[in-house]
């Protein structure tokens, strides 16, 4: 294994002990941080996300770190957001207004069809032969949302099922996103987290 | 499917975890830090920690603080003195991963909009002391000992779509093995909300009864939890044919 550094975006967006735990956990270096010159020096950008898309994206903008992540994961970049920072990768959301999103993988935020929520431990069934997921298929994920990626399967790397399939994994190149919280899923989601960073840092 | 959960309760008086029997006696147990490593490792689906002498005092920042620096890789659910959006955000920043509201839903429920708007629905549970009494549920006033039905505006808060779960809390047999009223259950009156059922509902056939319950989602447990080593996984191997995730233990930690 080969030890990185993961640059934990700090925009104010919740808890991020567990984040930096998990990657403890595996072995990798953690700098949580808004500071770009911080930021540049790691290997891995992740992107956390706890609460509702605008304030999230409010949070991004005053800091001015929706340029710099975006222009990170244009520059071919590793970057992962968990939750909320997932939907963040994405066009735009219309939870409570619409607004805009980072706009790296395209894609809307719209409410759970069917459902209020998604909430508790759910299936990950993989939609791709991205090595990264394949361990993962039919392994248990906490899920903690209440709007849902709607983006072109091309991008899809797995799904879980409640009722309807939900988007629970995206990715395009060296950017990936997780609906679910693999930092709270214990076992399942260090394993998962260790195949991400082993498959977007080569 | 989505799975039906097993939240493992730390309920904590004066900063220490305790056994507390129908909210009017406790046991003491130890460090809630402690304890809630421990349920990390044995694979509780949440734990939840319920700090009960938080009305005048606020959120116990400093003790979720320390919990939070534990890292733990199960979800954390706080319930404890919150009075404001600025509590639950601040809950939330130190390691929480959803908030239990009980006397915002009596004092301030507009500060439950403001609180949704921060966290998402997804991040609020109601956190409900009821009773059953002549088929009527009560909801019960810690603070003025009383008992009163569901008022319009608790109700009309509920099925707002702020809030995503409510935490129905049998106080009267919490403590208890087995003695969770399952009336409240049916007596609940916004269908559209999922439950969490607690307060009594440590005995296992009983808790493979209320699981069963289409409303209810997961069931939360304290006390019965203190009394083996393991006790997570020998409840979830009790549970047979319902969507329960089995519990893992954390001795298989993942390194790369």
């Amino acid at each position: 294994m080969t030890r990185r550094t993961i640059g934990i975006v700090d925009y104010g967006a919740g808890n991020l002990a567990s984040v930096q735990h998990a990657f403890h956990m595996l072995g990798h270096r953690c700098r949580i941080s808004g500071d770009p010159q911080v930021l540049d020096d790691c290997d891995l950008l992740l992107l956390p996300g706890v609460g509702a898309f605008p304030l999230a994206m409010e949070n991004l903008v005053a800091s001015g770190l929706d340029r710099y992540v975006a222009d990170a994961a244009r520059n071919d970049r590793p970057l992962l957001g968990i939750c909320l920072g997932m939907q963040l990768l994405v066009d735009s959301s219309s939870e409570y207004r619409l607004t805009a999103g980072l706009g790296l993988i395209p894609g809307t935020v719209e409410p759970i069809a069917g459902a209020r929520w998604h909430i508790g431990w759910n299936r990950l069934e993989t939609v791709t032969n991205d090595a990264m997921f394949a361990a993962s298929d039919r392994e248990s994920f906490y899920f903690n949302h209440s709007y849902a990626l709607d983006v072109p399967a091309a991008y899809q790397a797995a799904l879980a099922r409640s009722g309807h399939p939900l988007v629970a994994a995206i990715r395009r190149d060296n950017v990936v996103g997780l609906q679910f919280h693999a930092e709270k899923s214990q076992a399942a989601g260090r394993a998962l987290l260790a195949a991400i960073v082993d498959g977007l840092c080569r | 499917m989505i799975m039906k959960r097993l939240a493992a309760v730390i309920t904590v008086r004066r900063g220490i975890a305790v056994q507390s029997f129908g909210y009017a006696r406790h046991l003491p147990m130890g460090d809630p830090a402690v304890i809630a490593h421990t349920l990390d490792r044995w694979g509780a689906d949440e734990i939840f920690l319920n700090c009960i002498d938080r009305q005048q005092h606020g959120p116990d920042f400093a003790l979720l603080d320390r919990i939070g620096k534990l890292g733990l890789a199960t979800p954390l659910i706080y319930a404890g003195g919150i009075r404001s959006q600025a509590d639950g955000v601040q809950v939330v920043k130190l390691g929480a991963d959803r908030v239990a509201v009980d006397a915002m839903l009596r004092d301030s429920p507009q500060e439950i909009h403001a609180l949704s708007e921060s966290l998402g629905a997804q991040g609020i549970i109601a956190a409900l002391p009821v009773s059953l009494r002549g088929g009527r549920l009560l909801w019960r006033d810690y603070r003025r000992r009383t008992d009163e039905p569901l008022g319009e505006t608790l109700l009309e808060t509920l099925a707002a779509g702020r809030i995503s779960e409510a935490l129905l809390i049998d106080w009267q047999n919490e403590g208890t093995s087995g003695g969770f009223d399952t009336g409240i259950i049916d007596a609940f009156p916004v269908s559209t909300m999922p439950i969490i059922a607690f307060g009594g509902a440590g005995e296992p056939a009983l808790m493979q009864r209320l699981l069963s319950h289409p409303a209810v989602a997961a069931v939360a447990v304290g006390n019965s939890l203190s009394w083996r080593e393991h006790a997570v996984q020998a409840l979830k191997a009790g549970l047979s044919g319902l969507p329960v995730r089995r519990a893992s233990f954390a001795g298989s930690e993942v390194r790369a």
